[in-house]
């Protein structure tokens, strides 16, 4: 219990952080802070629409009142307008987040799996040609920039060789409807989803075969070979098996590295997410949406921290109740 | 996390370590294969750094051809959007890449030391404070969290650097901090406690020189950390366009349209070749230097 009070501190801190850091960005920067409260384009509103943002973050009031009407404002949806979206930041974000969540969830799930198989393997067959293999990879892999590797993908199998779309995550004017839009759906996502798998498989990979070696030095282990169980067996239900306990926690934390790789990689593809959305916002200097963009992505990433916590103790008998 | 060819000299690496200052070196340097491959791409990287702008046929700035153009004798991999020379652009931005790389590093190497050594060896609520401070900044997303600050500070060379140190330190500190407090708990810390040394005498000629090893090799991750943050900042739009790196170049690749007019083989391909050359330079000089310094992280590994 103890424990978990520790750490739901912990993202209380995060989320203060983030809200703080947004919160004082524009105001400690020099000049005013309509200009990153309303964009760039503060020049060209009307003095009625500038009245209107002044009142709206009590710009006129002390630094305090500011932050807890800021804070409000957050925590009821109230994220400030875009002028160069034309909409208010929290619609912009909500129909930019499912392809986001899309793109990073399937890479997530497809470098876990692959991480754990080659990372079993590898262990199972120390110091030998799969081993050396993956393990140099995954250095050369983890060398390269994640958005030039995307580009390279984009050079050789959108460019060159036709296989699969340039950008975005649907034909226009393609089918909107059925399986035909699936289908659609899963073409434009191949290279983007390659890419960040790709560039988020070595954490799981080399922690994999970390624990694998480990479980493998274990004396059930041994008992389970000594008792004649078949190989495989072995491998399979007493080896793998306990090895996958820390990948599960590494699994999640990965994510708050996939959401930047994501970043670049949506900017890579044009794939319509929350990355490219801050890209856009970067750009145009569009401080709101910078703003919110950055907000949502910590969210998810201390979203994704208590899922693990709580996954946790469900996966691993011992942590339970040891309040370790 | 061991480099293949790093796993069977571990012991002759470790009866190496005492005082051969020039030894060491040596054996971080040229000890394995990897670390041979390491040097070298390091080494040839750091020339281009130096001798780069001598070497470069063309200034990167001027306008000296025709835009578009392929790779010829004049124009090793031709020109870009706006007909500037990209060989003379990537050998220039060779220095860009590497010193806001080492620069970000360094700072953030630093503080994150001095954040660590404090942290392990004040304990209580000077730990917990700052503890809690860096797990903070661990948690934030960190290439996200570079963009919003990056953005409001401007693109310039010393903001990249500022803003990428501001993003690295915290691992440095945890990683410092518990090595810190092993130390802390030896008997000789304790000696000097009871003998009378303070706080800073203690961190002086105990704390400090118990984790230089360590900070040393977190530097050079901290380095390629450093240097692929860069790129990527860069690329989205948020390098410094006066002095481009590799990042920025490729930058301009990508909203020029390197892909539709077919010169991205001359145009992308060099710099992120460069990019991944250095960084995994820094990955096996890396590895090297732990095995080296600290042979029983080895353990670890393989």
């Amino acid at each position: 219990m103890h424990w978990y009070l520790g750490r739901f501190g912990q993202y209380a801190l995060v989320l203060l952080a983030a809200l703080s850091l947004n919160f004082l960005l524009p105001r400690a920067m020099p000049g005013s802070p309509l200009r990153f409260l309303a964009g760039e384009d503060v020049g060209m509103l009307a003095p009625a629409q500038v009245a209107e943002i002044r009142a709206r973050y009590g710009l006129d009031q002390g630094l305090g009142v500011q932050y807890l009407t800021y804070v409000r404002n957050m925590a009821t949806g109230q994220w400030g307008f875009s002028y160069q979206l034309g909409k208010p930041v929290a619609d912009a974000i909500r129909d930019r987040l499912p392809w986001t969540l899309l793109l990073v969830g399937s890479s997530l799930l497809i470098a876990t799996i692959f991480g754990i198989l080659v990372g079993a393997l590898a262990a199972w067959r120390r110091g030998r040609g799969l081993d050396t293999a993956s393990l140099t990879g995954a250095i050369v892999v983890d060398s390269l920039p994640t958005f030039w590797l995307g580009m390279i993908l984009v050079a050789v199998f959108a460019v060159e060789l036709r296989w699969l779309p340039i950008y975005g995550a649907m034909t226009s004017w393609g089918p909107r409807t059925g399986l035909p839009y699936v289908l659609d759906v899963l073409r434009h996502l191949v290279l983007p989803a390659t890419t960040l798998t790709l560039a988020s498989l070595s954490g799981t990979f080399l922690v994999m075969r970390y624990a694998m070696l480990d479980t493998l030095g274990q004396d059930y282990v041994r008992t389970a070979r000594a008792k004649g169980l078949r190989e495989r067996r072995v491998l399979v239900k007493h080896a793998v098996r306990n090895a996958m306990l820390p990948v599960s926690t590494v699994v999640f934390l990965n994510l708050g590295y996939l959401v930047g790789g994501a970043t670049v990689v949506e900017t890579v593809f044009s794939y319509p997410g929350v990355g490219t959305l801050l890209y856009q916002a970067v750009l145009n200097r569009d401080y709101p949406v910078l703003q919110g963009a950055f907000f949502i992505l910590t969210v998810s990433v201390i979203l994704a921290n208590v899922i693990a916590d709580l996954v946790y103790p469900i996966l691993d008998p011992r942590v339970r109740g040891s309040g370790a | 996390m061991s480099a293949p060819g790093v796993v069977i000299p571990s012991t002759a690496a470790g009866t190496r370590l005492p005082r051969r200052r020039g030894g060491t070196l040596v054996s971080v340097c040229f000890g394995t294969p990897s670390a041979v491959v390491g040097t070298v791409l390091l080494a040839s990287i750091v020339f281009v750094a130096l001798f780069g702008t001598v070497i470069a046929p063309y200034d990167p700035r001027e306008v000296v051809a025709r835009p578009y153009l392929a790779p010829s004798a004049a124009h090793w991999l031709g020109t870009n959007d706006i007909g500037q020379d990209i060989f003379s652009e990537v050998l220039w931005g060779t220095r860009v890449s590497l010193l806001i790389g080492l620069i970000a590093a360094t700072a953030a190497i630093l503080v994150g030391t001095l954040v660590g050594v404090v942290a392990s060896l004040a304990g209580g609520w000077a730990d917990q404070v700052l503890m809690r401070f860096t797990d903070v900044v661990l948690t934030l997303p960190f290439l996200p969290l570079a963009i919003v600050l990056a953005a409001f500070l401007g693109p310039s060379f010393w903001n990249t650097a500022l803003v990428i140190a501001l993003v690295i330190w915290a691992r440095p500190a945890r990683v410092v901090r518990s090595q810190g407090l092993s130390i802390c708990s030896r008997t000789y810390v304790e000696a000097a406690h009871a003998l009378g040394g303070g706080f800073v005498h203690v961190l002086r000629h105990h704390v400090v020189p118990g984790v230089i090893p360590l900070a040393l090799s977190q530097f050079i991750l901290a380095t390629s950390g450093a240097i692929l943050t860069e790129a990527s900042l860069a690329f989205l739009g948020l390098g410094d366009p006066i002095q481009k790196s590799w990042g920025t170049i490729l930058y301009y690749a990508q909203a020029r349209g390197a892909f539709l007019n077919g010169t991205w083989p001359w145009w992308v391909l060099p710099p992120g070749l460069l990019i991944s050359a250095t960084v995994l330079g820094f990955a096996l000089v890396g590895r090297s230097l732990e095995g080296v310094l600290m042979p029983r992280l080895r353990q670890h590994g393989s």
